[in-house]
């Protein structure tokens, strides 16, 4: 226990990263993923087929190699980033490609009847857009938008492989200093599983309230 | 008001609509009667161009409605700037009633008059509620539409329709998603906006409706207008023996 206190600023100052890189690459990953989804449903073939491909890239490989190619790779094309700034646009491009599939299923699910109901009245694609379609879209996407976010944040455990000094690489040199490999990692497995009940929780609040109306909602058929 | 000609309309090799002349009067009651299948939904669905017709006319006030005929006699597309125009002075109560489950009754009815007709957020509000006080639910403008009955909704879906101040209503099938202790109220409604002289075309399974409503019944079957008239001719007098075995199957449904 005493080893704890004595490496506890660079855990929590590794939890800190975390915590950033999470959030940080959560929420680039969210606009970047809802841009897509947006800019799909413009349906221009040659743009849609370039946001396919992408999609299929960033979901197809692991993000262990996404991660690599990014920071090891990224200057021979001009992109020199910090290990940290590597890992926050990492976890944006690599969750992004989820959110737009997300972003795509919650638009297919909200109901022909209430776009109908919207240009019966004359209402403009825009206004249908932000008004109809955007609402219910991310009231039924909301439960995956929640599952993705618990599954990124387990992800960021990888960017300590190129030495972002989150809380999997804090836990690492201590567990090399002090040869206490269990002690430390079983430590952290209990303090990332705290934080996924916390967001899930969270996630299952904010899930009840936007549901709360729909509840009853539909037509008997 | 509403002149139709000639209408044809298929679903790919599937023709829907197969030549149907009809006239809707200004303040007019005309209810569309016939069989599952027959095509009257989808004549609605034609008159404000949520589905596209494939030739023929159809004209509210004398303009035709999704196409415009050129002067070298093609036909093309109408801007859809244009059409939205049209379909504003077209209300359309659905069978599912299609309210916007994120928004109260009263942000329902006040939505369209915010974004379309461009009000300020407190005059949309105030004509919203009096339009739901007209449809007997002034007390219900806070509720969600997960908190109404199908019979709440549908009538919070005719004051959102109304509320535009449409120069005529359709109606397709708007009580066939009800349970039948609800059906009078949605009736009711729909009962005194005729009586107010709104121009209706109803498509619709309740024969009472149709038969004390109506001023002109038209019924539909495989795409055609076979028989058409007052409710007493095509209810009594109809000399199509499907007409007459259409209602016989109803009669014999519903006496018991």
């Amino acid at each position: 226990m005493s080893l704890f206190w004595h490496y506890a600023p660079s855990l929590l100052s590794g939890f800190g990263v975390t915590i950033l890189c999470w959030a940080a690459g959560g929420a680039l990953g969210l606009m970047l993923g809802f841009a897509i989804a947006l800019i799909r449903r413009l349906r221009l073939a040659p743009v849609n087929g370039l946001i396919r491909v992408f999609i299929e890239i960033f979901r197809g490989t692991p993000f262990l190699v996404q991660l690599f190619l990014l920071y090891a790779g990224g200057p021979s094309i001009g992109l020199r980033l910090s290990a940290t700034a590597a890992g926050i646009l990492g976890l944006a491009l690599y969750s992004s490609a989820y959110f737009a599939e997300i972003f795509r299923a919650g638009f297919a699910a909200v109901p022909a009847g209430q776009i109908e109901a919207a240009v019966s009245v004359g209402m403009a694609p825009i206004d249908t857009m932000m008004r109809v379609m955007l609402p219910g879209a991310l009231i039924a996407a909301v439960p995956s938008i929640v599952n993705m976010l618990i599954i990124l944040s387990k992800e960021t455990v990888v960017l300590s492989i190129i030495t972002v000094p989150e809380l999997m690489y804090q836990v690492q040199t201590m567990a090399a200093e002090t040869f206490t490999a269990f002690d430390a990692i079983f430590g952290m497995a209990v303090f990332y599983w705290l934080l996924v009940e916390v967001v899930s929780r969270a996630g299952a609040r904010i899930e009840a309230r936007v549901t709360a109306y729909l509840a009853h909602q539909g037509a008997p058929a | 008001m509403i002149e139709l000609a000639k209408v044809m309309k298929s679903f790919g090799a599937h023709p829907v609509l197969r030549g149907v002349d009809l006239s809707v009067q200004r303040s007019e009651v005309v209810c569309l009667i016939g069989p599952s299948g027959s095509g009257k939904s989808t004549l609605l669905r034609c008159v404000n161009f949520l589905e596209p017709y494939d030739s023929g006319e159809i004209r509210i006030d004398g303009r035709l409605i999704g196409y415009e005929d050129k002067r070298d006699g093609t036909r093309g597309r109408m801007r859809t700037r244009t059409l939205r125009e049209m379909r504003r002075e077209i209300g359309m109560v659905f069978q599912h009633f299609n309210l916007w489950p994120h928004m109260t009754a009263l942000g329902n009815v006040a939505e369209p008059l915010r974004r379309v007709r461009g009000l300020a957020m407190r005059e949309a509000a105030d004509r919203a509620m009096a339009m739901l006080t007209r449809v007997g639910l002034a007390a219900k403008a806070g509720a969600y539409p997960s908190r109404l009955s199908g019979g709440q909704q549908q009538r919070v879906a005719i004051a959102r329709a109304l509320a535009m101040q449409p120069r005529l209503m359709l109606f397709d099938e708007p009580t066939s998603a009800l349970d039948p202790e609800l059906v009078g109220e949605v009736l009711e409604v729909m009962k005194s906006l005729a009586a107010e002289g709104m121009t209706m075309l109803v498509v619709t399974h309740e024969m009472g409706f149709a038969a004390h409503v109506a001023g002109r019944i038209a019924f539909i079957d495989e795409g055609r207008i076979i028989d058409e008239g007052p409710p007493a001719h095509v209810f009594h007098e109809s000399a199509e023996p499907r007409v007459r075995q259409f209602l016989q199957t109803y009669h014999d449904r519903n006496a018991f």
